[in-house]
């Protein structure tokens, strides 16, 4: 999909052209993603030039999929991205707040105000916000033992605006268990941890966690099964084929019998390699009926596979690089790079391991572990653009769960944080300031409104009521959000509505920035160009 | 099995890759047709160094190159990137079904299928019709179009790679850059492309379908880079690059650097000349340090070199130019897949096979360690006869590596040259013994030689597909022979006239290539390096400093010394 708004040679445009164009193409992009935003928002099908489909309902997958031409427009999108790299969400609100406060600011600066004031107010109205949100915002108590039912009203939230509910619901305790089951009390969440896999099946849409690991190939040899109990698992990167050594590798043997001496002695290197791994598989394995599967992340050739399979071991090669972490975590052990040293302790345990092929595809399942660190989610679906959506919305549902639990708080959403920051904004601080810089906060204030508006607009109602019954009921007080059926005020609290701390806060953070840089064109200018070229 | 992975990254690299497709996908056609000459017929050539065996859901097998390609989001025409092998029906609006909201529909402008993709297509109807007919199916409604009329609209219409493309590729193959916002003009530099691939998740993705191709790989031997590096893809091809060093460590890279005659137009300005000279120093330097051996392709002007002696083109397709530099490439790579022979068996089809390890090691594993290699090409090859051979073949073999000197004296200078499908006397095909003894004629007889030449031989020609551009001079015959006198009537002569040409192409390892080196390692101290040096913004923008550009100087100087101990460029002036 192309948005093409005009893009004349930014340097020879007067200053009022081009602030008129950088406030033209904001508004272009607001109307482009407005659509998208909430539970009822629109889903879009683009049609590629040859036919072929992208579907999204995410602003960030669609921004990226759009070519976009116009500077300021690429410029808004570069932030929104970045919104959504920082925070995992909120690409649309970005988009949608920018063009608003472009559009308030058209209407003062067609009045003949300078732009300046609007900007300095602008920076008040910001900060005023900031300090508003820490208020507002609702603390949760994380701990060793965290609320469960809180963090799934969040996952909830969020995945209910990008997949319908029965679906997001399933998602729901999906993503938690995964956030929950890779936490490391006192450390950041790796979200990397959680493996993200998908298959395509003709007529299943289904998603579960996998506690364990789910990885897209399988071992490379006829003989080795297919399934296997009870298996200790040996994760490592040593290369198991020959390769010629660097040193050796010699074009110019000075006959032929020295050329197969030097390829037999760099062949029993690697036979003495996989001989090591056979006799730590005899070690463990003898007298019992257990398993051994070797996942490497270097490559296996076919002697050494079938060394490994008479012995009777499983083998994957080219493992992910992430998979050695992930294993690891799943499963126990450690990696080796090496394996001179094995004992007993290197190994992981996997109560079972089984592979699963359809058409081309191989996928090996090491399920059945101790006391995972990792795991995997895996998505079925029937297509590809049904695959990318789930995976979407299952990769925003992990940040939302991540951020609740690092921002230790989260904030009411259906629009009861904008209304009640704009109502702050107008009622408390406005008051704060002289002369004209009032009018830049008044600006600031009705242009968070947007996302209310446009939620109601989205569910097909009369926005203008839905505003006034909204910030009717904040000005008695009552901190209302509004309903997606019906635009009455409800409570998000208990609705279970929520909205991260983090992405609310990132999203009154960079709005007013771009939108100033674009307000004070000689800048944007050179700044647009910048980005472009840096020349 | 050796199997080699390729990956095209950029613009003019796919249309080298598009080509260089072709003719492995004319090759297998041809094989498999009876009716085709019997050279065809037994070509002694592994494809499956190149292609994997695969299958779709459904159940049937797949035959597809081992390729990555990556290019901008766009520049795919009317293919998707996903081909039609695997293929998933399209879905209408109410096969969404993970949203029950409002669905809305944004269609681009769609690419129509220019007339040679539409025959293609229609073939394929054709063909899955057949089975239908046999059942009483409908009629074969089939408009029959003419191969004349396809060559034409292909001369004056190409606009993607995938125009004059032939070939199935596999899902994972075709990969475009989405989310950067850059036009193909805008995307000029070094700098520009640095966090293309790091960004949004676009070198795990890489990353991951590299590892489809690698991780079915018996055995790799290699890896085959042909990177556009006259723009931002450089950086991408780079970053791309050391994630591979880090991954396979022991797999070696063999890195073409191609780039057509429009990427050289004179620079606008000082400041943007400054730019261009610093994005070749910072591009061959990047590039270099993470293959085994790198070979700079393509001519500001081709049409008028001497290696284009006997070719009609227009400098300013790259329709055209791409296709001399993949028929090179197709020469080039030939070794990588001769049918192994036992040490005893002998051949009348081919000789010489050796890996990607080997060419490494012939070209830059001896003394010298020059990784630098010049590619020169015979196309077509001339006849194998009489006393000349060492004018006509040695002197036909000529450079597609730009700035490098002529007329240079190097007694260790190596080479790898390989031949295939050339005459010999009496207009039939060249024994291998023939191509052999006469090669070493021409050899001994030559008054510049190598220290070391490494001779592959095959027999089986390069085909002529008929998406082929009409870029053949008068004196080209049906089979690639040269005439004596220019056919009449007709400038320009393509894959309707020609249908096979002899070959030769050469990698050398020479001095030649110094001033190719000087002229990077110059621009990057007077641009970079030097105190006050007019580029130093700049290259701190790419997000270089000054100690990466001085370990970049100090790579190139090495590399100038390593050719000429005597150079007053190799040491630092200090
Ligand atoms: N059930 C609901 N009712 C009303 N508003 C909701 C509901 N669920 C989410 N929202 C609101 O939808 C907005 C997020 O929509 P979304 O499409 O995810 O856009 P973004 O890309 O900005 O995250 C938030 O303002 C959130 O409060
Ligand atoms: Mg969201």
């Amino acid at each position: 999909m192309s948005l093409r708004v005009l893009n004349p040679n930014a340097e020879v445009l007067n200053k009022s052209a081009a602030l008129h164009m950088n406030i033209n193409a904001a508004k272009g992009l607001q109307d482009v993603l407005k659509s998208n935003l909430g539970p009822k928002g629109t889903i879009k099908m683009l049609v590629g030039g040859a036919g072929d489909i992208k579907l999204t309902k995410d602003g960030n997958t669609l921004l990226k999929e759009m070519q976009i031409q116009n500077p300021t427009a690429i410029m808004i999108a570069r932030t929104a991205v970045a919104q959504d790299d920082i925070s995992g969400d909120g690409t649309t609100s970005t988009v949608i707040f920018i063009g608003e406060l472009m559009k308030q600011s058209e209407r003062y600066i067609d009045e003949g105000m300078h732009p300046r004031v609007l900007v300095d107010g602008f920076e008040i109205a910001k900060r005023a916000t900031l300090q508003f949100l820490e208020k507002f915002k609702t603390p949760i108590v994380i701990g060793n033992d965290p609320d469960k039912e809180i963090l799934k009203m969040v996952a909830r939230t969020t995945l209910r605006t990008k997949l319908y509910e029965a679906l997001a619901d399933q998602l729901t305790d999906i993503v938690v268990n995964a956030v929950l089951c890779i936490r490391k009390p006192e450390e950041a969440i790796d979200l990397f941890m959680v493996e993200i896999m998908h298959m395509r099946h003709k007529f299943d849409v289904d998603t579960r966690l996998v506690e364990g690991l789910v990885l897209d190939h399988g071992s490379r040899h006829p003989d080795m099964k297919r399934r296997a109990e009870n298996c200790h698992i040996l994760t490592c990167n040593v290369s198991l084929e020959y390769d010629k050594s660097e040193v050796n590798a010699g074009f110019f043997y000075s006959n032929a019998e020295q050329r197969e001496a030097m390829v037999a002695v760099e062949r029993r290197q690697v036979d003495e390699r996989v001989q090591k791994i056979i006799d730590l598989k005899n070690k463990v394995c003898s007298g019992n009926d257990n398993s051994f599967v070797v996942i490497n992340q270097k490559g296996i050739d076919p002697p050494s596979l079938d060394l490994l399979a008479r012995a009777g071991i499983i083998a994957l090669r080219r493992a992910k690089r992430r998979n050695m972490e992930r294993l690891v975590l799943a499963c126990g052990g450690e990696a080796v790079n090496s394996v001179d040293d094995l004992t007993p302790d290197c190994l992981g345990w996997a109560g079972l391991v089984y592979e699963h092929v359809l058409g081309e595809e191989k996928y090996t399942f090491v399920e059945n572990v101790r006391n995972p660190h990792s795991c995997t989610i895996l998505i079925k679906g029937p297509n590809d653009h049904t695959i990318a959506q789930i995976k979407d919305a299952v990769r925003d549902g992990l940040r939302a769960v991540k951020n609740t639990v690092e921002d230790e708080s989260v904030v009411l959403g259906a629009g009861a944080f904008e209304v009640a920051a704009r109502q702050y904004l107008v009622n408390e601080v406005k008051k704060t300031v002289q002369g004209r810089t009032q009018l830049g906060i008044e600006a600031f204030a009705d242009a968070l409104l947007v996302v209310p508006k446009t939620l109601a607009e989205n569910s097909g109602l009369d926005t203008q009521d839905v505003i006034i019954s909204l910030t009717g009921e904040h000005d008695r007080g009552n901190v209302v959000g509004l309903s997606q059926h019906t635009g009455e005020p409800i409570d998000p609290q208990m609705e279970g509505i929520f909205d991260n701390y983090s992405v609310k806060r990132q999203i009154i953070n960079s709005g007013p920035v771009i939108a100033s840089q674009l307000l004070l064109v000689d800048e944007v200018i050179r700044a647009g160009r910048n980005m472009r070229k840096p020349t | 099995m050796r199997e080699i992975v390729t990956v095209q990254v950029g613009g003019f690299a796919n249309f080298v890759g598009s080509h260089f497709w072709n003719f492995q996908d004319e090759l297998l056609g041809l094989a498999a047709d009876p009716y085709a000459d019997s050279v065809f017929r037994n070509q002694h050539i592994n494809m499956d160094v190149f292609y994997r065996t695969g299958e779709t859901q459904q159940g049937s097998v797949t035959y597809t190159p081992r390729l990555v390609s990556v290019d901008l989001q766009g520049t795919l025409g009317s293919m998707s990137s996903r081909g039609t092998l695997y293929n998933e029906s399209s879905p209408g609006p109410s096969d969404v079904i993970t949203w029950a909201g409002h669905v809305s529909t944004h269609a681009s402008e769609p690419h129509r299928k220019n007339l040679f993709l539409e025959s293609l297509y229609e073939e394929e109807q054709e063909k899955l019709t057949v089975t239908s007919r046999i059942n009483g199916g409908e009629n074969n409604s089939r408009r029959e179009i003419n191969d004349k009329d396809i060559v034409e609209s292909l001369e004056n219409g190409v606009q993607f790679w995938t125009d004059f493309s032939k070939v199935h590729y596999h899902p994972q193959s075709i990969y475009e850059l989405s989310g950067l916002w850059l036009d193909v003009q805008e995307f000029d530099n070094y700098g520009i492309g640095k966090d293309a691939f790091s960004g949004g998740l676009r070198g795990e993705e890489l990353n991951e379908r590299l590892r489809f191709f690698v991780e079915e790989c018996d055995h790799i031997q290699g890896f085959q880079f042909v990177v556009d590096d006259s723009g931002g893809f450089s950086a991408v091809a780079a970053d791309f690059l050391e994630n591979i060093a880090d991954e396979y460590a022991n797999t070696p890279v063999l890195l073409y650097a191609v780039r057509s005659p429009g990427s050289h137009t004179n620079p606008r300005s000082q400041k943007q000349s400054v730019s261009r000279d610093l994005h070749d120093s910072v591009s061959f330097s990047r590039l270099s340090s993470f293959c085994k051996l790198i070979v700079p392709v393509g001519l500001p002007i081709l049409s008028g070199s001497k290696a284009a002696t006997y070719l009609a083109l227009k400098d300013e397709k790259p329709y055209h130019c791409s296709a001399v530099y993949a028929a090179t490439l197709h020469s080039t790579t030939l070794p990588f897949r001769l049918e192994q022979l036992g040490p005893t068996a002998d051949s009348h089809d081919i000789s010489g096979s050796m890996d990607v390890n080997g060419v490494v090691q012939v070209l830059a594993g001896q003394a010298r360690q020059n990784m630098v290699a010049i590619l020169d090409v015979a196309m077509p090859a001339p006849p194998l006869i009489g006393k000349q051979v060492e004018q006509t073949l040695l002197g036909n073999l000529q450079p597609l590596t730009p700035e490098i000197a002529e007329d240079v004296e190097d007694l260790q200078a190596v080479e790898s040259i390989t031949v295939h499908g050339s005459f010999g006397s009496g207009g039939n095909r060249a024994s291998v013994s023939e191509v052999n003894n006469m090669v070493g004629t021409a050899y001994r007889n030559a008054t510049r030689r190598p220290m070391f030449c490494h001779l592959s031989v095959a027999q089986c020609p390069l085909p002529i597909p008929l998406p082929f551009p009409s870029i053949f001079g008068n004196h080209v015959g049906q089979h690639g022979e040269l005439l004596d006198s220019p056919i009449m009537g007709s400038p320009s002569r393509g894959s309707l006239e020609v249908h096979s040409i002899p070959m030769a192409a050469r990698l050398r390892s020479s001095s030649a290539v110094l001033p190719f080196l000087e002229n990077r390692l110059v621009k990057l101290r007077r641009y970079g390096v030097e105190r006050g040096a007019s580029g130093a913004q700049l290259l701190r923008s790419w997000g270089f400093g000054q100690d990466d550009l001085e370990d970049m100087a100090e790579m190139l100087s090495k590399m100038v010394f390593a050719l000429d101990p005597h150079s007053q460029m190799s040491s630092d002036s200090d």
